[in-house]
Parts: structure tokens; sequence; C-alpha cells
């Protein structure tokens, strides 16, 4: 006690800073409320923002060395309708990408899923393509080798419609088939940014389809051995020689654009969450511009003892700093519970924080202490230039 | 008791000190050519109806301010001269403040109220023990940690004084010292007064509208319309 009695004395000024705080208490609590919310709602964006970015990206995880492959349509194109891909068309791509796998994808837009019980699934779309498992895990079931008679069913449409391994559901695409299928897996959740959109998807075998027309085809290489960029420019060179018939993409670009547009949305969403901070400094600043009225008396009594304006100064900056710095003290910790919460709903590891989403909390607390010193700036100034005179009158 | 005053080296002198303000962009001449000198050991009362420039006056012997024209000097230095920060410590060095509604620091206990001019200068220990010393002698040996709200009117102005003694001053302006204080308690901050002008070698000036503290005092300055008026101090010894 008289250790820390003695440490207290060699920093008079925060002595003095503190009791005067505590003797506004209620103002000085809704001032520290302010930055508390600053300070969370930096952080909490932050943390949250990139476990849910982390969730994303998650999804693009075994799609390395992959490149989607769509056609181009053309207005001097004789064929009518969709541009698709033939059976050929698919074989050149084979030859052009010198052993990557070629995976044909059909997507039939005119399509109706329902369960047993007759509900329709009106979000489902329906996706044909050879082997899910090649990108994907099950969460549930297995998905099948060789598949002609089930169907695997994406996660938010398992989760959001009850359906799970066993049940049944009837696909009818128009032209092609109506059928009642058995699900024999339920995939791992993807995340909205995923490629192909998995989770909204019922997969059906390809040997349903007669007609054999590809909306897409994905390619992929085994990233140790083969580069996909280099695979990309080789079918691109094999069909756009005459003109643009059809549009490689990598999936790593997919990926690498998703980031970007990320960065400027959590960008935003941060800029929003300064706002608070920056109600925080009006607030501050009030506080101190009333205390500093109030104590105008006193202020002159400081200045007729021998006090040096700029101890004035320190002795309201260092009220407001602390404010500040209580804030954050109290902001960081919630900040980090409420991305504890975002990292178990999303990423199912309360501790998996990044380091980037750390680096927010730190900014948000050091914004939260930096924006009190500068908001009490102007009432110590505006106190320590009060005539002694005038302030003893 | 005026022309004796002088003789000894003032401590702060002035010679046809006017001081000018303006407010509500009229002209304001507080002191119309006012000359003092306080010496060691003096006490001193400025009386005054009000607006006659007592205010003012202290203030300019308090340093807190400097005159439009003519010259206040302090131990020979004229204080216009000065910057504010020098300003502020030889005011901090020579002056101490007691003021009518006291201005004790609410959240500072007695003894830490008595530190406070002293707080900033690092020797805690030092200041510790002056602050003790002096509170054993306004009599608040045992109030040494007690709150302001905790104390009498009487003591908060003895917890003042007390602070106002802390740097060892050679001057105690006090504004009204006994203002909001009955007779007797009034008394004994007089007493006190006595007692550090003899102890400590300080001199007192006090403004007052009090006769009583003005019969106490060894001068009485008279003030009126911003001029010392000496027949009002042939009257005022008169009635001594």
């Amino acid at each position: 006690m008289r250790y820390l009695r003695r440490i207290a004395a060699s920093f008079p000024t925060l002595v003095l800073a503190r009791r005067n705080l505590s003797r506004a208490s209620a103002r000085s609590i809704l001032a520290v409320a302010a930055v508390v919310i600053g300070v969370v709602a930096i952080g909490a964006i932050g943390v949250g923002g990139e476990a849910f970015k982390q969730d994303q990206l998650d999804a693009y995880e075994g799609f390395g060395g992959t490149a989607t492959v769509n056609p181009v349509w053309n207005p001097n194109d004789e064929r009518e309708g969709d541009r698709t891909f033939s059976e050929s068309e698919i074989a050149r791509m084979r030859q052009a990408s010198g052993g990557a796998t070629v995976l044909p994808v059909v997507e039939s837009f005119e399509s109706d899923v329902r369960t047993t019980d007759g509900e329709a699934i009106p979000m489902a779309s329906v996706t044909s393509l050879e082997d899910p498992g090649e990108f994907y895990d099950a969460a549930a079931g297995e998905i099948p080798d060789n598949w002609r008679r089930t169907v695997v069913v994406g996660s938010r449409i398992a989760n959001d419609n009850n359906v799970s391994v066993g049940d049944r559901l009837s696909v009818t695409v128009d032209g092609e088939f109506d059928r009642t299928f058995r699900v024999v897996a339920v995939l791992e959740p993807q995340g909205f940014a995923g490629p192909l959109r998995a989770d909204q998807k019922v997969f059906v075998p390809l040997s349903q389809f007669d007609d054999r027309e590809y909306d897409s085809a994905i390619v992929r290489v085994n990233p140790q051995t083969g580069s996909v960029d280099q695979v990309a420019t080789s079918i691109e060179s094999e069909f756009n020689a005459r003109e643009h018939t059809v549009y490689v993409h990598p999936i790593q670009q997919q990926r690498e654009a998703f980031e970007r547009s990320f960065r400027t949305i959590n960008q935003f969403l941060i800029g929003v969450g300064s706002i608070s901070l920056l109600v925080a400094a009006v607030t501050i600043a009030n506080t101190m511009l009333m205390s500093a009225i109030e104590r105008e008396g006193e202020i002159g009594v400081f200045r007729a003892v021998g006090y040096p304006k700029t101890a004035v100064v320190r002795l309201l900056v260092a009220e407001a700093t602390i404010l500040g710095v209580v804030g954050a003290v109290v902001g960081v910790p919630i900040a980090l519970g409420v991305g504890m919460v975002a990292n178990q709903l999303l990423l199912g590891d309360p501790l998996s924080f990044t380091a980037t989403g750390l680096r927010y909390v730190a900014i948000g607390a050091a914004f939260g202490v930096g924006t009190s010193l500068i908001a009490g700036l102007y009432p110590a100034w505006k106190a320590a230039n009060k005539r002694p005179v005038e302030a003893l009158d | 008791m005026a022309p004796n005053a002088s003789d000894d080296a003032p401590i702060i002198r002035g010679d046809d000190v006017v001081k000018e303000y303006e407010t509500g962009g009229q002209l304001v001449r507080a002191l119309k050519g006012v000359d003092f000198g306080i010496a060691p050991a003096d006490f001193v009362a400025v009386v005054g109806p009000s607006g006659s420039g007592k205010s003012t006056l202290l203030n300019l012997l308090g340093l807190l301010d400097v005159p439009t024209r003519g010259d206040v000097r302090l131990r020979g230095t004229d204080v216009a001269t000065l910057s504010d920060r020098e300003r502020t410590n030889t005011r901090k060095d020579t002056i101490g403040f007691v003021f009518q509604s006291f201005y004790l620091i609410p959240t500072l206990t007695a003894v830490e109220n008595v530190e406070m001019p002293r707080m900033l200068d690092r020797t805690p220990k030092r200041t510790r023990e002056r602050a003790t010393d002096l509170l054993e002698r306004v009599g608040l040996g045992d109030r040494l940690d007690h709150y302001p709200d905790e104390l009498s009117g009487g003591q908060k102005q003895r917890v003042a004084i007390a602070r106002s003694l802390v740097n060892d001053p050679d001057i105690l302006l006090a504004d009204e010292p006994t203002g909001n204080l009955d007779r007797d308690t009034g008394d004994r901050i007089l007493d006190l007064f006595d007692e550090f002008r003899a102890e400590e070698d300080v001199a007192v000036v006090t403004v007052t509208h009090d006769a009583y503290v003005a019969d106490a005092a060894d001068r009485v300055v008279n003030l009126i319309d911003g001029e010392v008026r000496p027949a009002d101090e042939a009257a005022a010894e008169g009635s001594t």
C-alpha cells in the first residue's frame, strides 16, 4: 500500500486527474461507455469480419489448381439459344489441357425439387457433375464413386429443409427426367463465396441426362505437378484462336477477387465503427468542457498558486485520456468476446483469431485512447488560457 | 505607518499604477495612478466600496495581472518584463492566496490540499512534512485526512491559509478572508495572520469590507474610484 502510494506520488498529475473524474462519476461513466462502444464496434467488426472471410476462404480450399470454363455467346454464332459445350468440345478441352482432369457440368435452370411430402424447395438448383467427391467432402453419408440413381445435397438445402441421408427427393428437369432419388450424402458447408455455390445445390448423376449439352466445365490439375494458369492459356488458345468462344477463370483468381471485394466492404464497416468513436470523442470533449467550466474557480486557484498553463493542460488532458484508457480496457475484452462468438459460429473454434483480426482490436483500442486525448485538448487549452483573474471573480 | 513601511526595502512596490480594461466595449479605469509598497511582515487592509479597484489592486500585487501604465516592481524587477511563465514561477515562490470562498479541491484531503501548490515539485516527503507542520500550526493536526466537505467553514479557511504558506511566500494576499465566517471564527483567522507574520515574516494584504478586519491591520488603504484617498485613511486610523 505504501509502495503503491509512493508510485502514485511520482505521477501527481494522474492522481489529481483520477480524483477529479471520480467526483463526476455518472458523467465519467457515460463518457467511458461511449469509448467502449467505439472500441467494441471497431474490434468486433474487425475480428468478426476476419472470421467471416476465413470461413468463406475455406470454401476455396481443395480448389487449388482449378479453373472454371464457360462458353461465350457470340452474335455471329449460327447456333440458337444458350451456348453450351458439346461432347466434342469437351474432348478438345481434354486434349488441349494435356492430362488435366476436365469435368463437364450440366446446370438445369428449369428444374423442380420436392420432398416426398410434395413440398417444393425453390432455392435448390440442380447440377450435374461427374464426381462431386473431387471437390467436396461429405458431412454425412458418402459420395459414391460411380453413381446413377442417387443425389448429393448441399448443406443449406439439407439444413433448411431437414433433408438428411436416406431421405428421398423428387427431381424434375424439363425435357429430361422426373424421378425420385435417394439422398446419399450431404456436403460440408462451403459458404456463399464457394465456387459453384454448392450449398444450394442438388447434385444428380450425369447419366440421368440423355442429351449431353454441357453448360460449363471444371478443369483441374494437380497443383504440385502442373500449373492451372498454363492449362487455362492452352485451352484459350485452342478455342479462342478466331473468336472468343470460351472464358477460362482460375478459381484462385476468383478467390483473390473475393478477398479484394471483402476488404472494401470491411473497410467500409470499420469506417462506420469509427464514427461511433467520433461520437465518443464529442462526448468526451463535452464532458471535459463542462467539467472545465464547473471547475473554473479551482483551475484559477491552480494557476494562482503557480501551476503553469502546461500543467493545467496536462491535468485536463490526463483526465480525458484516463477516460479513453478505461474505455479501451473495458472495450477490448468485450470486442474479443464478440470475436470469440463469431469465431465459434463461423469457424467452430472460439480462439481462431487471425493476426489481422487482433490488429483491428488493437487499432480500436489505440483509436479510443487517441481520440479521447485529442478531444481533451481543446477544453484543456481553453481552461488553461482563462485568466485566473476572471476565473477567481 | 505608511511611510515606515516603504522605508524597509519593500517586497513589492507600485508607482503611479494605472489599470484599464475594456468591458462591453467601454474602457474602465480601475486604478487611476496608485502608489503602494509592501514591506516584510506588514499587515495592510485595502478597504473601499465595490468597484473601487480593490480586486484589481490585489490581482496586480498577486502578479495575476500587469498594469496598463506605471510599474509594479517585485524586489526591483518590473513584472511587466516577465513572461507569463516567469510570472507564474515568481508567483509560486513569492505569493500566497487566500480566497473568500476557500477554493479547496474537494477531491483532496486537507493535507493534500495544502500540498497542492507543490505537488508537481517531486519532493513529496519534504512537502508532506511542511504541510503537516502547517496544519498542526493552524490547529488541524487531527484533521489531516479529512476531505473539505468534512470540515467547517473556519477549518476550511485554515486549510486554505496553510496552503497559501506551503511555498514560504513573502506576501499573503487575502480576498475577504473572513467574509464567509462568523466573528469568532474570523478572529481565529486574524490571529493566525499575526502568528505567521511573526513566525514566517510574511506580509499580509487583505481586501475587506469588514471594518473590524481593517481595525486589526497595521495600515489601511482606502480605495475609492481607483484612487487612494488619504482623508479616508486618516478617518480609518482615527476610528482605531
